[in-house]
């Protein structure tokens, strides 16, 4: 079964609450036993409904919800909005619980954000509501994704007492239940309690004022066998016909199925303009008054869907005020397949029709889909092209991809219109020879445009054509055509909406450009201008490709970049974009700057969530990035042979760009490092050698040739070249190059017997550590002899040394060891239960099932265990314990 | 199964009236008894669950599903033929 249309156009974004209005369902017969039944299967944690299509869920649902005196939480789901992150938005709305609130705690760091972290949101929305709560999921058929399933899954098995789910479906749902079901905490309610009793349907039968001898109630009934929807649309005709006996006895003398032959009844039963408005608009899966009128060409059209609404089941209206509609999803695949049956000529005119009133309502995409299926393919790619831009900067490029593939085969070749969307699809996936090619066709074909289109068309094309120099690297194009592509519009005076989001698009790429090109100031300075401007003109995806460079362009300071990476983050969860590859510089930055700050674990977490976020489309400049991460990841746990791999494949991707990326000294400094610790200093020295002259000139390759020099026994050069780090003659990326210069330099005092200097470049080096909290450096330049030289008490960066020796594996200091000393009474017992899952893989929610606790006290727990250990995060707290033997403490409990 | 065609039959409860007729364009109906047989050649595995799917959009009742060939060839025998067929 194909789906008409894409999804619901206009109609409110969210899933509404049950409609209040009783006026709808007064023919609907209250099933008192059966409301009864699910208030007794209630009080178990999960409940599931599980029936064919028209059983009369939603109905029980819907009443059951109304007559409830606790809160209820209604989220229906809609098949064009199944993915996991709409789900999840719909349900943490459904709760009241929006899904931007920062109350929740921070995450612990990239890893299953996805997951766990939706989760916990998700119960903590329903602790904070402090009151009991249903949550009822109708239409869980439609969510298919194994992984939403999964975590829905981990969501029922940690509910909390006070509220309890309710799940219907067309099918059995495949969720794994089995534990819950075990202790009895599953219901179900299945076809044959839904099904209508003989004495129900004489009783709904008696509602509508239909008047039946006994005994074709009887055969009405056994030909039904109960089916809700039969029934009603049954009693639809029968409500209506002369002779209802006759109408029964001709139904259940007959061999035609059931449910066809009773839509098609129901059909005929209405007068023949109803039908006429029925049929023309299925066309759609929702319709207001307005569409509905010019599908059905009349005026009444919202006047016959309220009062369809009020006298059946079968049209459904989907927000408070009564002003959208949509047909229960029996009636409406009937009426599509009746309508292409009888109405076949009228099929296409009436796709254009609505073609244009989505169109003329900004509804785009269903617009072009509309057009399509009219077979107006020329139009169809018109609109595209004009509304690209657009739907770009909102991050649509999945949808537009698929519309493409809709478009006969070769089109593209005659058409610059088309070929100019394909050029921006390719671009998103990456594909960057295919949408160069494709552009040079729109371009091509510009001549043939009529001139009122072709400003709007050039200007689109000079746009993608600075996406595609970006993403080529090409940094110094990009900034000339931003140039005169801002200038050339100055005097615009058309369209001041598409010139802000032109201008927009323009800071962004500029922003981005500069940033890989090493240009940080300028490069913060014009992503933040364009933020700005992409917040006002309510462009959000925009707004999330400035801040997700922004954290990296302000990387002098690992607070700031952290915050402002976590921003950008947070704004893509907001929109379920934190899977896009744009949000891969900011879990980079968040990536790199836990590892620089020695949290090693938290650092992989982020920079896996990063490659989950790539796999679609990697750019070489993102590539750079997130391999010489994973390349310092590994050089920080000591495994240098894969650190050397990582970093030679960064070394390929910063050899697709044509400019210097940022990175580019940092890769080829720890590509020396990484040879230098597989006992190679010669190829390290030979590879320095070569690295491009601007480059060599740069303080992190002037560190790495120190570094190689002492590697090599040479402890004078060593210091020599160190110190021309740290006078101020070279240009360093951040304060961890000059950490690591002070370090050499400390370490080549110490060769040449020169304690005092030595300590005060011990001294030098945390002091230029302390800001960011900068642990890495001592790991990889092995300062463990160095630091020796140093005691707590004489230096200012006490807190620091401690913490450095204790991750550099140095027995701590006399105080510190009394210090820590003092923490075992501090752990109450259940925060030693908890401490004793640390070091485990087990999540938060995994920990609290072990405990037979809620997640909320397995996070109170940890809050609580992080602040006495000073830690500031799970791999800290673990080693910390461990210092302290509290593990083993713990595990005798 | 995966991706090759295959001969089958549905067996649905009741007689189907055009309308649910037009949701079948490539299967031939035959009413038998009081069922309908719906009869084709489905093009692969994907086809053959969009047909279940549109059976239950229906609300139609599936009585029988039964594919009647070609079977998987074995690699000894050349014309894939059962060892029983006469």
């Amino acid at each position: 079964m194909t789906s008409e249309a894409i999804r619901t156009p206009g109609a409110p974004a969210e899933r509404p609450q049950p409609p209040n209005n009783s006026s709808a369902t007064h023919r609907m017969l209250e099933r008192t036993e059966l409301q009864a039944t699910l208030d007794r299967l209630v009080t178990k944690r999960v409940t599931i409904i599980s029936a064919c299509a028209g059983s009369g869920k939603t109905s029980l649902l819907r009443a059951w919800a109304r007559s409830q005196g606790y809160r209820v939480a209604f989220v229906s789901v809609d098949r064009d909005r199944a993915d996991g992150q709409l789900f999840w938005h719909s349900v943490l709305d459904a709760l009241g619980a929006p899904a931007s609130a920062g109350r929740l705690e921070k995450a612990e760091a990239g890893s299953q954000l996805d997951a766990d972290s939706v989760i916990d949101r998700v119960l903590s929305g329903i602790v904070d509501l402090a009151e009991p709560v249903a949550l009822i999921i109708d239409d869980l058929h439609e969510l298919v994704s194994d992984e939403t399933l999964g975590q829905l899954e981990r969501l029922l098995v940690n509910l909390p007492r006070s509220a309890h789910a309710i799940l219907s479906s067309r099918r059995d749902p495949r969720l794994r239940l089995h534990q819950l079901r075990l202790a009895g905490e599953v219901g179900e309610i299945r076809a044959r309690h839904l099904s209508f009793t003989e004495s129900e349907t004489r009783e709904l039968l008696s509602a509508s004022g239909v008047a039946l001898s006994d005994e074709r109630v009887a055969a009405l009934w056994s030909r039904t066998e109960g089916w809700a929807a039969g029934l009603r649309l049954a009693v639809i005709s029968l409500e209506a016909h002369p002779d209802p006996d006759r109408f029964v006895e001709e139904f259940s003398g007959g061999d035609r199925a059931v449910s066809e032959y009773l839509l098609a009844e129901m059909l005929d039963r209405q007068p023949s303009d109803v039908q006429r408005m029925l049929l023309r608009t299925s066309l759609v899966p929702s319709m207001n008054g307005e569409l509905a009128d010019l599908l059905a060409d009349r005026s009444d059209s919202e006047r016959i869907l309220l009062e369809l609404e009020d006298t059946n089941a079968f049209v459904v209206s989907l927000d408070r005020q009564r002003t959208w509609f949509r047909y229960h999803q029996l009636l409406a695949d009937f009426l599509r397949l009746e309508l292409r049956r009888t109405l076949a000529d009228e099929v296409p005119e009436l796709h254009r029709r609505a073609a244009q009133w989505f169109a003329d309502h900004g509804h785009v995409l269903d617009a072009v889909h509309h057009l399509l299926a009219a077979g107006d393919w020329q139009q169809a790619a018109k609109l595209l092209a004009e509304e690209l831009f657009s739907l770009t900067l909102d991050g649509q490029q999945a949808a537009i991809a698929s519309l493409l593939r809709s478009f006969p085969p070769g089109a593209s070749a005659q058409d610059s219109d088309l070929a100019l969307a394909h050029a921006a699809s390719e671009m998103a996936q990456g594909r960057l020879e295919e949408a160069a090619a494709h552009l040079a066709l729109a371009e091509a074909g510009l001549d043939s445009a009529p001139p009122e289109r072709r400003r709007r068309l050039e200007t689109t094309i000079a746009s993608s054509r600075l996406a595609l120099a970006r993403r080529r690297g090409q940094f110094a194009v990009v900034t000339e055509q931003v140039e005169r592509l801002c200038s050339s519009n100055m005097d615009e005076s058309g369209d001041a909406a598409h010139y802000s989001a032109l201008r927009g698009a323009a800071l962004t790429n500029l922003g981005i450009a500069q940033m890989w090109s090493g240009q940080l100031d300028q490069a913060e300075r014009h992503l933040s201008q364009g933020a700005d401007l992409a917040r006002r003109i309510d462009r959000p995806y925009l707004e999330l490709a400035c801040r997700a460079h922004l954290g990296f362009a302000s990387l002098q300071s690992f607070p700031t970049a952290r915050e402002r990476s976590r921003e950008a983050i947070a704004l893509a969860e907001r929109h379920g974009w934190d899977d896009r590859p744009l949000v891969a510089p900011a879990l980079g930055t968040l990536a790199a700057t836990s590892i620089w700050m020695g949290e090693l674990e938290e650092g992989e977490r982020w920079l896996q969530r990063a490659w989950k976020a790539v796999a679609q489309d990697l750019d070489p400049a993102n590539a750079v990035l997130l391999r010489l991460i994973a390349g310092i990841l590994h050089a920080a746990r000591s495994e240098h042979q894969r650190s050397l791999e990582e970093l030679l494949l960064a070394e390929e991707s910063q050899a697709l760009l044509e400019g210097e990326h940022v990175l580019a000294p940092q890769v080829s400094a720890w590509l020396a490092s990484a040879h230098t610790h597989l006992g190679r200093p010669d190829l390290a020295r030979t590879f320095l050698a070569g690295v491009p002259p601007a480059r060599a000139d740069t303080g992190e390759i002037r560190a790495a040739r120190s570094t190689v020099s002492l590697a090599e026994g040479n402890a004078a050069f060593a210091l020599e070249e160190a110190q021309t780090v740290l006078d101020g003659t070279s240009t360093v990326m951040h304060a961890f190059t000059l950490v690591e210069a002070h370090l050499i330099a400390g370490r080549a005092e110490l060769e040449l017997g020169h304690r005092s200097e030595a300590k005060a470049a011990a001294e030098a080096a945390l002091a230029a550590a302390e800001p960011d909290r900068l642990m890495l450096p001592f790991v990889v330049t092995d300062a463990l002899a160095l630091l020796e030289t140093v005691r707590p008490q004489d230096t200012a960066h006490r807190a620091l040394l401690i913490e450095v020796r204790e991750v550099l594996g140095g027995a701590p200091s006399a105080r510190a060891r009394n210090d820590w000393a003092a923490s075992p009474e501090q752990l109450s017992p259940s925060e030693l239960r908890v401490l004793r899952y640390l070091p485990t893989n087990l999540t938060r929610p995994e920990i609290a099932s072990e405990l037979y606790v809620s997640v909320n006290t397995v996070n109170t727990h940890i809050r609580n265990i992080y602040s006495k250990l000073g830690a500031r995060g799970r791999s800290s707290a673990v080693e910390h314990a461990r210092k302290v033997k509290l593990l083993a403490g713990a595990r005798a409990q | 199964m995966e991706s090759a065609p295959s001969l089958y039959t549905i067996r649905l409860d009741g007689h189907l009236g055009p309308t649910a007729l037009s949701a079948f364009p490539k299967m031939v109906a035959q009413e038998t008894g009081p069922d309908t047989v719906l009869t084709g050649v489905v093009e692969d595995r994907s086809a053959l669950f969009g047909l279940i799917g549109q059976i239950e959009a229906l609300g139609l009742e599936l009585a029988e599903l039964r594919r009647l060939g070609p079977r998987k060839q074995s690699p000894v025998s050349g014309d894939g033929a059962s060892p029983d067929a006469s």
